[in-house]
């Protein structure tokens, strides 16, 4: 499949409403279907999408960047899952609790925040399989 | 004899699929009955599905994470080592 001008600027005008919606399912994951492994794939096939454009997905999303994403988001992982620990909780216990000024926004905290690490990880870790696997076939 | 072993490894996942969905199962259950009831309660999300993977069972979603970062580096290696031929 050739790529061509066509190609491109559609891919590239569409991606960002991908990323919005895999933006809602991973907010809105305590309350409608949805969560941060769900989520983190629509969020990765956003940035697939942007691979039908030359060199758009590469320059936006460098495969270092990605990497260095996925490390940090399984470290923030680990890092909420010991502050559980460190408070005497227990392992990966719930730690934010339920604060009164938030409980307009959301009821669960803790789950939002679990669905956002996780969704970070999860998309761009599968982008960057993605993305390897198509720099494989296009050298 | 490849083959063999292919169709036989097929008919032992379909059998042992069949005896596990075979039959009548039952339609209440204590832990169906207990996360129905105090999901909501016990963690604060609505949607049930979020109360039990990041709520109940949270150390098998972190289990899912660790696969996940598995499978990246397998296929990262896999793929890329191939290019420095």
């Amino acid at each position: 499949m050739r790529k061509t001008d066509v190609l491109d600027v559609a891919a590239r005008k569409l991606a960002p409403y991908m990323f919005l919606f895999g933006l809602y399912l991973v907010s809105y994951g305590d309350i409608s279907p949805g969560g941060g492994f769900q989520g983190g794939v629509v969020i990765a096939s956003g940035v697939i999408l942007l691979a039908m454009s030359p060199r758009t997905a590469t320059d936006t999303f460098p495969p270092a960047r990605l990497s260095a994403a996925e490390a940090a988001g399984f470290g923030l992982i680990l890092a909420v899952a010991f502050a559980g620990l460190v408070m005497g909780a227990g392992f990966l216990a719930d730690v934010v609790g339920t604060p009164g000024f938030l409980s307009s926004v959301t009821r669960a905290p803790f789950a939002l925040l679990m669905n956002i690490l996780i969704g970070v990880k999860v998309g761009a870790g599968v982008s960057l399989i993605c993305l390897t696997l198509f720099a494989e076939s296009h050298p | 004899m490849r083959r063999l072993v292919e169709i036989i490894a097929v008919l032992l996942v379909g059998g042992f699929l069949f005896l596990a969905l075979h039959g009548e199962h039952p339609g209440e259950s204590e832990t169906k009955t207990l996360i129905v009831e105090n999901g909501q309660d016990d963690t604060g999300a609505r949607n049930l599905v979020t109360a039990v993977y990041l709520g109940y069972r949270a150390f098998d979603t972190f289990g899912e994470t660790i696969v996940l970062l598995m499978a990246v580096s397998g296929v990262i290696y896999l793929t890329a080592g191939r290019e420095q031929e």
